[in-house]
């Protein structure tokens, strides 16, 4: 059961060869069996859960299918939710009301087990928070399963579960995902609701969606999580039509350039990411698209970096501050991680005018970059490229302790993670789609994905030419050496 | 038929259908529209910047499109052409002369739907006012009584448009400015979606996406199929509203299902008391669509009477009324000081700088918190309403010289100007689509609009109904004072 995708698993339910049941338990015995050495899964609700499988559930596509929560955002009325912050759990933090995002994975049918482990507040893109320890990569313990959502990209890497929950404000979906082996897709801003709880300041940066070992998984998935709604902020342009059906359409001959290096050239690649994106635009040369070397120049900017930093550190602030007002006391230097202290402290110096400021200079960038990508895929006439195809990261997921931080010197780790993540967190500032394939394994045995970033809006064309690649050159039958 | 009185009678659709049979020409349009202006501007100064050479160079080679030859006006802010006068309302901008480098995509979509523009229009200094006084061009006059005052922020435009200058005629709205005055001349003024009109490529959004752009008309049709022309997202904006399922223009033609519609004449958030006339407009429509087979009872979401966000949303306002002086700054290429801008924006952007940007995120967040309660009344799926229906204003046109004094108390006009906003500027902060239709007239012969507020992204539903308002309950042969 552990190798049987989501859309698999409801369809085994829904032809009554096997019960919600039978899959909630099976998952929860790979969670006991697989857990304690992975560290991924840091609260369940089992018997919640097994109280639900046997009830009336919502007759969604994904009934009866098992799955995990991130422990930040998609929050569940009257249950913890902790972003990882010793904070929030001292406090028993409950929340006030089930959000959007929660809510349609429920109505979908799918069955929450449980909470997945976060760095503190999603800061940073490994997970290894104070408050609940570090999280293993399944292919190699003692590394790092990437961030923010390592916890649910270990949970489905390893088996637990066939896809977990995960957000994206940096590239936290695509990060992890890179790290694990897995399918990690970044929807468009606005598509995906966020919750009650939620800033949607932030939702300027951060897109909700889950970690899947499979691209139709995470395709039916957005068609729940996607679903076009009628009460939120921001929007994404309505889709075509079901996002499942796109899984196994000729994307034809589609123009895509190609980036082998640190756009600002403030960094080097290791040299398994140049093979996974080298060998990746082989492939797509292979099925017949036109691959060459281009990328938006904006990328090139250092500058960008810098207001993204900025952005993290005046939201990181708010977000704090935003805790401590519902758990009613103020924040201390000795409540949070170093990290967490230093972005807080330089975002409340920030005054608001210089914040919206950045924000204006961010959508400047963003638009001028938009111009790289042709508006219409379908039109051969026109000028620019379909996707950009990147390395995800940019080096494989490195040991535990990486990304550490002191009192003393409270930024290393953030500043340490720039040359890990040169690629991810553009598309957040543009709000454009971009997917995590996995790819390329080094020699040691470690998951290296590629990225593909579409035009905003276009998950559709990333969808097509993700499951084009999956057939190719399928995955699914590696297995990390944690496996259920 | 080219008898400029007669031509002046005529909406945008009937002028294009003119030029398309090829019983007027786009020159004899222009020129007569241009006539139009060089007699009547001196006495309502709704025209600011003419450019009658550039429009007659267009006219002569006009653009083939839906409005191919029709003669219109934008207003001097909400957007820019290239190589015309570009002032805000400011004394600065207009010393030195400045002008815009390149076009907005509206502008851009206005010529290519075959619109000649033949000048530019009055606002207010950065829009900031409801009322068209900018000490730097003076007061633009109300054409249906000179004394009074056109409205704001697109006064210039309405007075123009109401004074049978031009047919339509651009405008924009961040807190009630094109639908205010749309009730004070007498037009059709709907707000669209956040999101339906891309404010590139200069911007990503204005004002936290307060402002929404358009234009202000005589009938409904025009509104309608001008919104076709200007709606759908364009490369690098950043999020975008849902198009229709079908054009405006058909939409707007025919008769909406009978609608559960809310009638609410207290002013939103208690801010001041409203005229009897005004509320007397906003009942009798009432009485009109319950005639027109329309449910309509007492009734509008709670969360309009909550007060809170009214005082910390001046986070907001004075956040990016700094930010409008800082890129006065900017554009002008030197430092401003106080003496460059009015008392009351140099007043805001000074308290702009106090605001940090934890309390404007925390005000951000509170905003989007509250729209999704107030939202709820148009989608909760068991009890939903279609549309709001209030008084667009709480008071009728002020007379000239009493919201904007040059040397007047800044705090005191804010004050003064309330009545305008109290049920406007809510709906920019939700980001719903709101309309201003004409359908009453004071007791002293000046026009009281009534506003249909519709469910995020149902334009359709407000330009059905008002089209269907407007067949019922004709205001066409309403003529005002001043008239060409």
């Amino acid at each position: 059961m552990d190798d049987i995708d989501a859309v698999g698993q409801a369809e085994l339910v829904r032809t009554g060869k096997v019960s919600p049941a039978e899959l909630v338990d099976a998952a929860i015995a790979r969670i006991e069996a697989l857990n304690p050495e992975l560290n991924a899964v840091v609260r369940d609700r089992f018997e919640l859960a097994r109280v639900e499988a046997a009830g009336d559930l919502p007759v969604g596509p994904f009934r009866g299918v098992p799955m995990l929560l991130k422990d930040l955002s998609a929050a569940m009325e009257g249950e913890p939710l902790y972003e990882g912050m010793r904070l929030l759990r001292d406090a028993d933090y409950r929340a006030s009301a089930t959000d959007a995002l929660a809510r349609r994975f429920l109505d979908a049918g799918f069955v929450v087990l449980g909470r997945t482990n976060t760095p503190e507040v999603g800061l940073l893109p490994t997970t290894e928070p104070h408050s609940y320890g570090p999280t293993h990569n399944p292919w190699k313990r003692g590394h790092t399963p990437g961030g923010s959502s390592g916890g649910s990209a270990a949970a489905v890497a390893s088996g637990m579960v066939a896809v977990a929950h995960a957000n994206d404000g940096g590239g936290s979906i695509r990060i992890p995902a890179s790290c694990c082996g897995l399918v990690g897709l970044k929807p468009t801003r606005g598509r995906v609701p966020i919750g009650t709880d939620l800033n949607e300041v932030s939702n300027f940066l951060i897109c909700e969606h889950v970690v899947s070992r499979t691209v139709r998984d995470t395709a039916e998935v957005l068609d729940v999580t996607g679903a076009p709604r009628s009460v939120g902020a921001s929007r994404a342009p309505t889709p075509r039509g079901a996002y499942a059906d796109e899984v196994g359409i000729d994307p034809g001959r589609r123009r895509i350039g190609f980036l082998d290096a640190d756009p600002t050239g403030s960094s080097g690649l290791h040299p398994e990411c140049v093979a996974a994106v080298t060998e990746a635009a082989r492939l797509l040369e292979s099925l017949g698209h036109l691959v060459e070397p281009s990328f938006p120049l904006q990328w090139a900017d250092a500058e960008a970096l810098v207001r993204f930093s900025s952005v993290w550190a005046t939201e990181c602030s708010y977000v704090v501050d935003d805790w401590a007002a519902k758990v009613g006391r103020s924040v201390t230097e000795d409540d949070v991680e170093p990290l967490t202290w230093a972005l807080t402290t330089m975002g409340r110096g920030v005054s608001g005018p210089a914040f919206m400021g950045t924000v204006v200079a961010a959508m400047e960038e963003a638009r001028a970059a938009a111009g790289w990508w042709r508006p219409d895929p379908g039109d051969d006439e026109a000028e620019g490229y379909d996707l950009l195809l990147t390395p995800t990261l940019g080096e494989p997921p490195p040991p535990h302790g990486t990304f550490d931080s002191t009192r003393e010197a409270p930024l290393d780790g953030f500043i340490r993670s720039a040359s890990f993540v040169p690629f991810t967190t553009q598309s957040n500032i543009s709000g454009q789609p971009a997917i995590n394939l996995p790819l390329h394994w080094t020699a040691d045995g470690l998951p290296v994905g590629v990225q593909l970033v579409a035009a905003f809006g276009r998950e559709d064309l990333l969808i097509r030419v993700a499951a084009q690649l999956e057939a190719a050159a399928p995955w699914i039958d590696r297995h990390p050496s944690v496996h259920a | 038929m080219t008898d400029r009185t007669d031509l002046a009678e005529l909406d945008a659709t009937a002028q294009a259908a003119l030029v398309a049979s090829g019983e007027v020409s786009a020159t004899e349009l222009v020129d007569a529209a241009i006539a139009r202006v060089e007699a009547v501007n001196p006495e309502i100064n709704a025209v600011i910047h003419p450019l009658f050479e550039r429009a007659r160079a267009r006219a002569a080679d006009p653009v083939a499109g839906p409005f191919s030859g029709v003669p219109t006006l934008v207003k001097d802010l909400d957007g820019q052409l290239a190589g015309a006068p570009l002032h805000l309302g400011n004394k600065l901008l207009k010393e030195i002369g400045y002008t815009a480098p390149d076009s907005s995509y509206l502008f851009d979509k206005l010529e290519g739907a075959g619109f000649v523009i033949v000048g530019k229009t009055n606002t207010p200094e950065f829009g900031l006012q409801t009322t068209t006084e900018p000490h730097a061009y003076g007061a633009t006059r109300n054409p249906w009584d000179p004394t009074r005052g056109p409205g704001g922020s697109s006064g210039g435009s309405a007075a123009a448009v109401a004074a049978g200058l031009v047919p339509v005629a651009h405008a924009g709205d961040g807190g009630g400015s094109i639908r205010i005055p749309s009730s004070e001349c007498g037009l059709v003024g709907l707000k669209p979606s956040r999101g339906r009109v891309s404010v590139g490529p200069q911007d990503g959004e204005v004002w936290n996406g307060l402002v929404a752009r358009h234009v202000v008309t005589r009938t409904v049709r025009d509104s309608a199929a001008i919104l076709d022309v200007l709606a759908g997202e364009m490369p690098g904006d950043p999020y975008t509203a849902p198009l229709p399922d079908r054009p405006y223009a058909g939409v707007a033609a025919a008769d909406p299902r009978p609608l559960r519609i809310g009638l609410r004449t207290d002013a939103i958030a208690a801010m001041c008391d409203v005229d009897p006339e005004c509320a007397g407009a906003a009942e009798a429509a009432a009485k009109t669509l319950e005639s027109l087979g329309h449910t309509v009872d007492v009734a509008s979401p709670a969360a309009l009477d909550e007060t809170e966000l009214v005082a910390t949303f001046l986070h907001v306002v004075a956040a990016n009324a700094l930010g409008v002086v800082e890129e006065l700054a900017t554009m002008a290429g030197r430092a401003v000081t106080a003496d460059d801008v009015e008392p009351g924006t140099w007043a805001l952007a000074e308290a702009g700088r106090a605001v940090s940007a934890v309390q404007y995120q925390q005000t951000i967040a509170a905003a989007h918190a509250w729209t999704r309660r107030v939202l709820a009344w148009w989608h909760d799926p068991a009890d939903a309403y279609d549309v709001l229906l209030t008084p667009t204003l709480a008071a009728l046109p002020p007379v000239l010289g009493t919201l904007n004094p040059v040397d007047g108390d800044p705090a005191m006009a804010t004050i003064m100007q309330t009545p305008y906003a109290a049920f406007a500027a809510a709906f920019n902060v939700t980001g719903q689509p709101a309309m201003s239709v004409p359908l009453a007239m004071s007791d002293d012969g000046l026009p009281i609009g009534v506003q249909l507020v519709g469910a995020a992204h149902r334009e359709d539903v407000l330009l059905a109904l008002a089209g269907q308002l407007e067949r019922a309950v004709p205001w066409a042969d309403r003529r005002p004072q001043i008239s060409a």
